[in-house]
């Protein structure tokens, strides 16, 4: 069963301005201007906040209403904003005062959104509102400089948010950790607020995708993450492949990132199952996986790197297709491949099993990799039922202490059949 | 008292080289191929020569007696043992064979002989290299490349070389050499056990062997549980169990013990299917869904030697088991 969690960037929400990272003189500002409308209406009657994203445009709005105890009426991007719809929005923002008796806010948000037929004559409809307003208007949008917003700038007290500097946000990231019950590496922190680039909301994602249900985070847990493609994060690139709609879209998604194939073939095999909740489609989604791996095979064998062609096709419009009947409710994070991780960890105990497998090699006459596989299990029952046997066998494979420890498993044990030895 | 501790440490090895046959006469199966390895001795000279067939059949065993017969007791001189699963590059071809391949031999036998074990893991660039390698250095080395399977050896190396086709040893033969090396290291083997030990071999007599020293190392005298018990730690594998996890829905559960299985383990992945296949006959479902996972079996069997991931082509199969699950309680 597939584990449905909240999203972090909504369960650790700020809840007070002082919780908001950053940026204390825009809040400031902004909590000044809302302020002066209990003495009338200002000089300017709408607020415009700019800044990049995730920086806490939004939430600094939100709080702010919570505190000063005023309604939020909020319209975004996911709503349409033609200039019919702004208008019908336009009454409640003339009206005085809120049902309870209190102020209102009206709050546009990705105005960046703002464009296109959808949304025409948008500005023109936002200016009449602010003109009219009894309650104060917040505009939030990436870059107020735009030069569709040009006559919309002249009407609106303009608010700069800037990008908070890593070691706050590496400070946020820290105290969600001990509310999840997290203990976390400071370098892993300080990593992920570094390469968020000042977006906070990016980096309690990350740090999510890459923390939750653990107990510890160590540097090591986050430091693949510099692999990460910067223009399009890993995860777009694996929504539009999993939740992709046509086979063309999900194929694209693979050109969109510079992870290399192996690498993001990797990431839709750890994150399928998850994903897919109808065993039909897991099915299906599993098999174009293993039909992309045949075909990696083949390029292996051939060195006929043309077949690559169909491994990108299998493994991204082959997965994207297999959905039918999969619904996902709720937020599934994806999660970094844990085969991976595991490869990494198990290193130094590959490289030994390796060199016992060289040494079985030498006396066997059959090649490393079947040593271990083959021959390897039986030395460990030997090893555990026979110290006497083991120390000969040892001695004629030219064994020494670390491989007997490996191969038996057992520190006390081995140090029994090395005693034979010398 | 040390002494005698020292002797007997040095006595033991693995059995399944202590009673590898040393010489082609000491061969017990492959009657026909030995026969004419014999000729070869006799005629003094060896043609290029693939040696194809499963597992524990007896290839590599062959190629190492003949060179003995051929040079006698200083044969390692005139050897060379390869393995293409460890070094399977091109660059091996170009260098370490070639090295070996063009120097002259010393002695009255003008060539050396070069084995090239698992050579169906080469890759086909470095398969075209070693065709020209083979017909240039003719005179100074034949070659001897071992194999699973011959197709996966290029059409053009396969017409250079006499091909020898190895077959699992039958049942006679097989029991006669356990027995064998049951009695030489004083093993009580019960016919059971030795049943058993087929059983779980299907005709591999170095994996026979193995289970034979594992289950002998206990102490006890040798039955079909203590065979049993003993193959079933030496794949920790419980591919049982992870079967179960599959079945009764838990896909990512399952992945996990199959990851744990090849990872941890090193379990081989050909080893994981055909426990799944024998498995799957044992189970207790309907029989037309039976019939439906070991055709997919097949495919995925298939799929695992082609491909280049085990844990992909398996997981891929363990998501069938979670859809006849689901259909199985559908149906009840």
């Amino acid at each position: 069963m597939p584990f449905l969690h909240a999203a972090w960037t909504v369960k650790h929400k700020p809840k007070s301005t002082v919780e908001i990272i950053g940026n204390p003189s825009a809040i400031k500002t902004l909590c000044d201007w809302l302020q002066s409308w209990n003495k009338g209406i200002p000089k300017k009657r709408a607020a415009f906040l700019y800044g990049p994203p995730g920086v806490g445009k939004t939430v600094s709005v939100e709080v702010l209403a919570h505190d000063l105890g005023m309604e939020l009426v909020e319209k975004n991007a996911s709503d349409y904003r033609t200039e019919d719809a702004i208008k019908r929005f336009a009454g409640l923002a003339s009206q005085y005062a809120s049902l309870f008796g209190g102020k209102r806010i009206i709050l546009l948000d990705e105005l960046d959104g703002l464009m296109g037929n959808a949304d025409k004559g948008g500005v023109k409809a936002i200016i009449n509102i602010i003109k009219t307003a009894r309650s104060p208007v917040v505009l939030i949008a990436n870059n107020a400089y735009d030069p569709r917003f040009r006559t919309l700038r002249s009407y609106c007290l303009l608010i700069d948010f800037k990008k908070p500097n890593s070691s706050s946000i590496a400070k946020r990231l820290h105290h969600i950790c001990t509310r999840e019950g997290i203990l976390a590496d400071e370098d892993a922190l300080k990593f992920l607020a570094q390469r968020s680039g000042g977006d906070v909301r990016s980096a309690v994602i990350d740090l999510q995708a890459l923390a939750q249900g653990k107990k510890n985070l160590t540097y090591n847990d986050v430091s693949w993450l510099a692999y990460r493609d910067r223009q399009e994060s890993i995860f777009n690139v694996l929504k539009m492949i999993i939740y992709g709609r046509t086979s063309y879209g999900a194929k694209q998604a693979v050109n969109m990132t510079d992870v290399d194939i192996d690498m993001l073939f990797e990431w839709i095999y750890e994150n399928v199952p998850e994903h897919f909740t109808d065993p039909h489609d897991l099915v299906q989604a599993m098999d174009a996986l293993s039909m992309a791996d045949v075909y990696r095979g083949k390029i292996r064998a051939s060195q006929d790197w043309s077949f690559t062609r169909y491994v990108i096709d299998y493994m991204s419009a082959g997965v994207a297709m297999a959905r039918q009947n999969s619904k996902v409710q709720g937020w599934i994070p994806f999660k970094f491949p844990s085969r991976i991780m595991m490869l990494s960890r198990s290193k130094a105990q590959r490289a030994l099993r390796k060199s016992i497998g060289l040494k079985i090699r030498r006396k066997c006459h059959i090649s490393a990799a079947r040593a271990s596989a083959e021959v390897m299990p039986y030395l460990r029952i030997i090893f555990k039922n026979d110290v006497h046997n083991a120390a000969g066998i040892a001695k004629w494979l030219d064994l020494d202490e670390e491989m007997i420890e490996y191969i038996v498993g057992n520190k006390a044990k081995a140090g029994q059949i090395t005693a034979f030895l010398h | 008292m040390l002494h005698r501790k020292e002797y007997r440490v040095l006595s033991f090895e693995m059995w399944a080289e202590k009673y590898r046959p040393k010489q082609l006469e000491d061969m017990v199966d492959q009657k026909t191929i030995v026969e004419r390895l014999t000729s070869f001795v006799k005629a003094r000279n060896v043609p290029h020569c693939i040696f194809a067939g499963p597992p524990g059949t007896g290839k590599t065993t062959a190629a190492l007696c003949l060179a003995r017969d051929l040079y006698g007791e200083g044969y390692r001189e005139h050897l060379m043992e390869l393995n293409a699963s460890d070094e399977r590059g091109i660059n091996v071809v170009r260098e370490t064979i070639k090295t070996f391949a063009r120097s002259r031999s010393i002695g009255e036998i003008p060539f050396k002989i070069l084995i090239l074990d698992e050579a169906d893991n080469m890759t086909s660039d470095a398969q075209q290299a070693l065709r020209r390698t083979m017909e240039r250095y003719t005179e100074t080395c034949r070659f001897i490349m071992c194999a699973n399977y011959s197709g996966k050896i290029i059409e053009p190396i396969q017409s250079r070389c006499a091909p020898f086709r190895f077959a699992f040893l039958p049942r006679v033969e097989h029991d006669n050499y356990i027995k064998h090396i049951a009695k030489c290291e004083n093993v009580q083997l019960l016919p059971d056990g030795l049943e058993a030990i087929f059983e779980v071999s299907g005709g591999d007599l170095r994996r026979g062997i193995n289970t034979l020293q594992g289950a002998a190392s206990t102490n006890k005298p040798v039955d079909a549980k203590l065979v049993y018990s003993v193959t079933g730690k030496a794949s920790p594998s419980d591919v049982q169990k992870m079967l179960i996890t599959a079945i009764s829905g838990d896909f990512s559960g399952a992945r996990k013990q199959l990851r744990d299985m090849l990872q941890k383990y090193g379990v081989a992945g050909v080893d994981v299917i055909r426990q799944i296949h024998k498995e799957i006959f044992k189970a207790e479902i309907p029989e037309l869904l039976k019939m439906k996972l070991l055709t997919i079996t097949g495919e995925i069997d298939y799929r695992l030697v082609e491909g280049s991931d085990e844990e992909v082509q398996l997981s891929a199969l363990l998501a069938r088991l979670v859809e006849a699950g689901y259909e199985m309680k559908k149906l009840s």
